[in-house]
């Protein structure tokens, strides 16, 4: 399969393509692995720019180095790029989000091949559309992503994981939410487990540990365990979406799953599959066939 | 232009006809929003009550091709709302009611016409809050805060109002109703509400907003720096970043506006500080303690002379007062200020603060900065006198000062929007290329062009163009909003 290694290679492949007529699904025509650079790491900004082939865990090891990381921790090792279209996020979504949340910026790689930056490099920016975020969660069809900004977070100096085992698996995640202990994680293992991660300095975790176990018992437990819930998150064959309150309905009709309560979403053993075409799929086809006129990133 | 009579009966027809404004003086209050320099008086006001309501009026629009503008409170500080001569105002003042509280799900169902800070209202006696803080908030709506993406001076932790919207009941300017999102997270395919929100009101009208509620912290810690310096100020904001504490909000004042809010409202600040800081914890009670113990030893190594600390809800206020009084004070100093809202990395703060001094003292006019520090976002207050002729000047400073933040690497804008006031500041942070790729998107929400026209993205008739001075807002002039 084709690589490009710069962003005028890719934007030369999509022209191609365009003035061709022909289609190009990124992944499966052409990837973005050979875009492996870390372009920029500011410490001291907390932020980072890299490009679309450069692997998480790549990331994660340059970040971690400077006592940083990006908050996200997807099940497998997602290029950026995939990270992205995918909008994929793992059990530190509860408190710091998607990738949509951390995004701050983009080059894109239109489907005539134009190259378009949007967003920026600050953590704080409102110029412009938003096309960093639009991007996200649009499985490659919309504009191939050649590098993105994001917000970062310190490594925390202490973490604890606890584990708790209860047939209210509900009850219990609806107290801890309604608490003010502030977990970085807050997983349903369902049935039977929610598990919860605290982070911080070392005292707030024993502190917040005491209270947690307070609340809805639990022991400390192994942090493979969120290796043991990003692996069913994989495994899963369907993912829902639920109003938080709605949580105890919600598992009383389901099999095995993974749940992320405060999210609202549930990655289900089962196939579960939600009504037809999304809301707004007509809106996302004018947008696709404004930014990609011949369809060359069409599915 | 002027609309035809039929399309005003229809309009008329379907709000009722207290709710179709149409006299001259009437209309002239809807000539400006927060950016007084531009004005512009439009043909006609509507009131809309509902999403139908909208969508009619929208309709009318497209088929007759008449512009619209959809506008809040009128706070906003871009002229994002500014009229379009000859267009339509869409005024989402009535639609102002609170549908739902659902404190199981921690989320908020609204309509765009509500008050930011009676979200806050409705569920703090529950113990939650309303995360985005825009200074604006006992005044601006959750829809101008939709349109705009607001953030405050507690988003340097909670982040924007895109990260607090969840769902969104948004009319597209022909007309049709689409529900995105809802009180679940991260829906499938492409983040339609990311694109929505931050939009400045140029893709469509939202009639509904899903809000997410955060739990109140269990406890806030407010300590307040006095420093000789701007340097050494900026050098303890790059060390808090760089220790990895992650205060609620970190705000800088210098000597200038120190001066003023002491002048205006006595706050008593340090006396004879060349910078003072804000720096805010919320939290678990042992995570705010260490960072606070984390935080005073970075202010002193950084060379802060004073440091104080408050954790009550009055002793906060009183340290807050100063900073939240700035920008009002600032009338004392000057007759006509303009503001930026540059963001800059924060490694970079000392550097651009130090050539915002050098370019004040080129252009022989006062520049005073307050500002959100902690996520490099600045605002500084170019003064002036336009009776004195220093409107020129004024306008030549704040635009190098921008100049400035694209140096190295920052942003036009930060919190205060594109509108009308930056469009033609565009292309100093994107290419033409990026600009071509923007319009592409708005096409396919506005094929026509009659959504907002003019904002955010420049045009050779705009960019012709030279905004006024700037002259106080109503609702600063009578102390309920203030510009940041």
């Amino acid at each position: 399969m084709p690589s490009v290694s710069s962003v005028e290679e890719a934007s030369a492949a999509l022209a191609a393509a365009h003035a061709e007529g022909r289609r190009l699904r990124i992944g499966a025509d052409l990837t973005t692995d050979g875009l492996d650079h870390i372009l920029e790491h500011d410490p001291g900004d907390l932020t980072c720019t890299v490009e679309a082939g450069v692997r998480l865990s790549e990331l994660q090891a340059v970040l971690a180095a400077a006592g940083q990381r990006l908050s996200l921790d997807p099940p497998g090792d997602p290029t950026i790029g995939a990270l992205l279209a995918r909008n994929v996020s793992g059990p530190l979504r509860h408190r710091f989000g998607a990738p949509r949340d951390l995004v701050l910026g983009v080059t894109l790689v239109l489907g005539d091949g134009t190259i378009a930056n949007a967003g920026g490099k600050v953590v704080k920016n409102v110029a412009g559309y938003d096309l960093a975020r639009l991007v996200c969660g649009s499985e490659g069809r919309l504009a191939l992503i050649a590098r993105a900004s994001f917000r970062l977070h310190p490594l925390p100096k202490a973490t604890q994981t606890l584990v708790v085992e209860t047939d209210d698996v509900a009850g219990a995640a609806a107290s801890l939410l309604r608490s003010q202990v502030q977990p970085s994680a807050l997983d349903v293992l369902h049935p039977g487990r929610v598990v919860v991660l605290v982070e911080g300095s070392q005292r707030a975790v024993d502190a917040q540990m005491t209270t947690t176990r307070g609340l809805v018992g639990g022991d400390v437990g192994d942090a493979a365990v969120w290796a043991e819930s990003r692996a069913w998150q994989e495994e899963a064959l369907g993912r829902i979406h639920f109003s938080p309150g709605d949580l105890a309905d919600v598992l009383a009709g389901l099999g095995r799953a993974v749940v992320r309560p405060a999210a609202g979403v549930a990655y289900t053993v089962e196939r579960a599959d939600e009504a037809g075409r999304p809301p707004g799929q007509a809106l996302v086809d004018r947008i696709a066939a404004e930014l990609d006129p011949r369809g060359v990133l069409a599915a | 232009m002027t609309l035809s009579r039929t399309f005003v009966d229809e309009l008329r027809a379907v709000l009722g006809r207290e709710h179709v404004v149409t006299e001259p003086e009437q209309l002239r209050v809807y000539e400006c929003d927060g950016l007084t320099g531009h004005r512009a008086v439009p043909e006609l006001v509507v009131l809309p009550d509902s999403t139908g309501d909208v969508q009619a009026v929208l309709r009318a629009c497209t088929r007759e091709g008449v512009p619209f503008v959809a506008r809040g409170a009128g706070t906003g500080l871009s002229g994002g709302a500014t009229p379009i001569a000859g267009g339509v105002v869409v005024s989402l003042a009535r639609m102002n009611r609170i549908l739902e509280v659902d404190l199981e799900s921690q989320r908020m169902v609204v309509e765009p016409g509500v008050a930011n800070l009676d979200v806050t209202r409705a569920v703090a006696a529950d113990g939650f809050f309303y995360a985005p803080d825009p200074s604006s908030q006992q005044v601006c709506t959750i829809g101008g805060n939709v349109a705009e993406n607001s953030g405050g001076a507690h988003c340097l932790k909670y982040g924007f109002t895109t990260h607090h919207v969840t769902g969104l009941t948004f009319v597209l300017p022909d007309g049709e109703v689409l529900e995105l999102g809802g009180k679940a997270l991260d829906p499938d395919g492409p983040d339609l509400l990311g694109i929505v929100v931050g939009s400045e009101g140029t893709l469509g009208i939202v009639t509904r907003i899903t809000l997410r509620v955060v739990r109140t912290p269990q406890t806030i810690r407010t300590l307040l720096a006095g420093f000789p310096t701007m340097d050494a100020a900026g050098a303890a904001v790059s060390g808090i970043v760089a220790a990895g504490v992650m205060p609620s909000a970190i705000e800088m004042m210098d000597r200038l506006t120190l001066e003023a809010a002491e002048r205006a409202v006595a706050p008593g600040y340090p006396a004879n500080a060349g910078a003072v800081l804000l720096v805010e914890l919320d939290g678990v009670v042992e995570q705010v303690e260490d960072d606070a113990a984390e935080v005073e030893r970075i202010c002193a190594e950084s060379g802060a002379f004073e440091i104080r600390a408050a954790t009550s809800d009055a002793d906060r206020a009183l340290l807050w007062k100063g900073r939240k009084s700035a920008f009002a004070a600032m009338g004392r100093v000057a007759t006509d200020y303009y503001v930026q809202d540059g963001v800059v990395p924060r490694t970079r703060l000392p550097e651009v603060l130090r050539r915002i001094e050098e370019l004040s003292q080129q252009h022989g006019l006062l520049v005073g900065n307050v500002f959100h520090a902690g996520d490099g976002n600045l605002h500084p207050l170019v003064l002036y006198d336009s009776g004195a002729g220093e409107t020129e000047r004024a306008r030549e400073l704040a635009e190098a000062i921008l100049d400035a933040c694209m140096d190295v690497g920052g942003s036009l804008t930060g919190e205060h929007g594109v509108g009308m006031d930056k469009a033609c500041s565009m292309p100093r942070m994107f290419s033409e290329r990026d600009l071509r790729a923007f319009e592409r998107l708005r096409r396919a929400f506005d094929p026509v062009g009659i959504c907002n026209p003019g904002k955010v993205i420049p045009t050779p008739r705009l960019c012709g163009e030279v905004p006024g001075p700037y002259r106080a807002h109503a609702l600063e002039r009578i102390g309920v909003a203030e510009r940041l």
